[in-house]
């Protein structure tokens, strides 16, 4: 069985070649080359991983993702991004980054449909449905991190789409309005509520076979440092509820490359999980993956 | 003049055996009629403060919880002692109950049940019990709740984690006219069923316990003083 990172980010430094987005944490000179992730994989013997798009949402700020995978396409899937003014017609972005790519599916940061729960529900009135039903005609998966305030609108659209295979990041945690800051080690931090809203919102979409989720993102909400005790009840219950076969583990590279660094997270689940059976962990660390995001196998 | 009478013992082997009892018109007339009526009122007044709760990550969007209600309004003080139930709180926890908490609480509309089957504390925890009281009608497939009878006994179970609801062996559901009141012990498993009937579901979820020594703190509940003014009420708020 594959060892897979389905979760983390890898970015050129700006160049004409590779144009992107700059900012805090990605400064233009900033590399976070595929082949430095590959030393780190090899080290914690990770056989394949997720390419997750970051620096910009058009075609041409995809070049470096596009890259990576077209020079390890046995090694790497990769998900994109949608400009925000393509999701009244997203089929044309989509098809571009993803057809014969690497690319199989696209990451959204909302659902776009009404914020009050006891509004009426339509979801062809949602701003991300034509991304939804795209998806659904070419098979593509959806990437969610989702603000908390659309966090109870993806249960509508999963529902509606059953065939779309949807992949809830982080632990289900919607990051809230003003709650996001830096570390001293440049990684995102979010600030979470114990109880938090997940438990009723995207952990309950268990129920849907078409909906995987994410063991990572730990370090970003934990309070404590690694192995994030105060989190490893969270990877119990998903365990529970998920079950083995819709849990994937992420690293969430390159921001732990430092701190608590790759190898540490490579053990995560055994740490905070010790008396996990060896074929539950096993899917968890590559077997989901493989089947749910169909990795390709290895030469 | 109602005549309020504690469990009788056919009320008394159920609530052992099975975990729970059912109170149809628990509160009626002009006393439910205050209630529905500050119910809406406090809903819609916070409401506001809720949603900005949800857009910060703090408060979930598939329940909706009045905040502090006990110094909004004195009904909400008033159904915790006043209807029938009580008697029965008061003779299962041998007249030592005191008062955890109180949910008032709206579920909107949502594609799924907010919550999957549970317990709330394991049976070593002092004797949990809570009532729901329903607040508009709530039918079956109505977001009703739902309880596997006898689930709170040593050796009970184990009970699977199933996804869909229904599918929850022997479990019992309590669709219910405004006002019912289902009482049930805590060790058992329980839900709120998925709500398919367009009207969201309203009710009050009351909290007691048998007393544990210092488990309140006195002065928690000072600014509702008071409201607390007779010896059930102090006893439950822990103030003597």
């Amino acid at each position: 069985m594959p060892r897979i990172d389905a979760h983390g980010h890898v970015f050129a430094r700006v160049s004409s070649e590779f144009p992107r987005e700059a900012g805090g944490i990605t400064p233009p000179e900033r590399e976070e080359t595929v082949e430095k992730l590959m030393t780190y994989m090899a080290a914690s013997r990770i056989d394949q991983a997720m390419l997750v798009q970051i620096g910009g949402t058009t075609v041409a700020e995809h070049a470096y993702l596009l890259r990576c995978l077209s020079a390890y396409p046995d090694r790497f899937l990769g998900i994109g991004l949608i400009p925000e003014t393509d999701y009244g017609a997203p089929q044309d972005h989509m098809d571009r980054l993803s057809d014969g790519t690497g690319i199989v599916g696209f990451r959204l940061g909302t659902v776009g449909g009404p914020p009050d729960p006891f509004e009426p529900v339509d979801v062809r009135k949602f701003t991300t449905y034509p991304i939804w039903r795209h998806a659904a005609e070419k098979d593509l998966v959806l990437w969610l991190y989702v603000r908390a305030a659309d966090a109870h609108l993806i249960a509508y659209m999963v529902d509606a789409f059953p065939q779309v295979r949807v992949v809830i990041n982080h632990l289900g945690i919607c990051p809230g309005q003003g709650k996001g800051r830096h570390d001293q080690w440049g990684r995102p931090q979010i600030d979470i509520v114990p109880y938090n809203p997940a438990f009723h919102t995207t952990h309950r979409l268990s129920t849907y076979e078409n909906v995987a989720m994410h063991l990572s993102g730990h370090y970003a909400f934990s309070k404590e440092p690694y192995p994030y005790p105060d989190l490893a009840g969270w990877n119990r219950n998903l365990l529970r509820t998920f079950g083995a076969d819709r849990l994937m583990w992420a690293t969430d590279f390159p921001w732990i490359y430092e701190e608590p660094g790759y190898d540490k997270l490579a053990r995560l689940i055994e740490e905070t999980v010790p008396d996990i059976a060896p074929h539950e962990l096993e899917e968890i660390m590559g077997g989901t993956a493989k089947r749910f995001l169909r990795f390709p196998d290895l030469r | 003049m109602t005549v309020v009478s504690g469990p009788t013992p056919a009320e008394w082997k159920q609530w052992e055996e099975q975990g729970y009892l059912v109170f149809e018109d628990a509160i009626r007339g002009e006393m439910l009629d205050r209630l529905q009526q500050a119910f809406d009122h406090w809903a819609a007044a916070c409401k506001e403060a809720w949603l900005d709760g949800v857009a910060r990550g703090e408060l979930a969007a598939t329940y909706y919880d009045i905040p502090n209600v006990l110094e909004k309004d004195e009904i909400f003080i008033d159904i915790l002692d006043k209807p029938r139930y009580f008697e029965y709180i008061k003779a299962f926890t041998e007249d030592d109950a005191i008062h955890i908490g109180e949910q008032v609480r709206t579920a909107p509309l949502w594609p799924m049940g907010y919550t999957g089957w549970h317990p709330d504390v394991p049976p070593d925890h002092p004797l949990h019990i809570k009532v729901q009281v329903y607040v508009n009608d709530v039918e079956r497939g109505g977001g009703e709740f739902a309880y596997v009878p006898g689930s709170h006994l040593p050796g009970a179970g184990p009970y699977p984690r199933v996804k869909n609801l229904e599918a929850m062996p022997g479990h019992k559901r309590f669709p219910g006219r405004a006002g019912t009141a289902i009482m049930f012990n805590t060790y058992g498993w329980h839900v709120a069923m998925e709500n398919h009937t367009g009207i969201p579901r309203k009710s009050i979820i009351l909290t007691y316990e048998k007393r544990t020594p210092g488990k309140i703190d006195p002065g928690r509940y000072a600014h509702i003083a008071p409201s607390l003014n007779t010896p059930d009420r102090r006893r439950l708020f822990g103030m003597s």
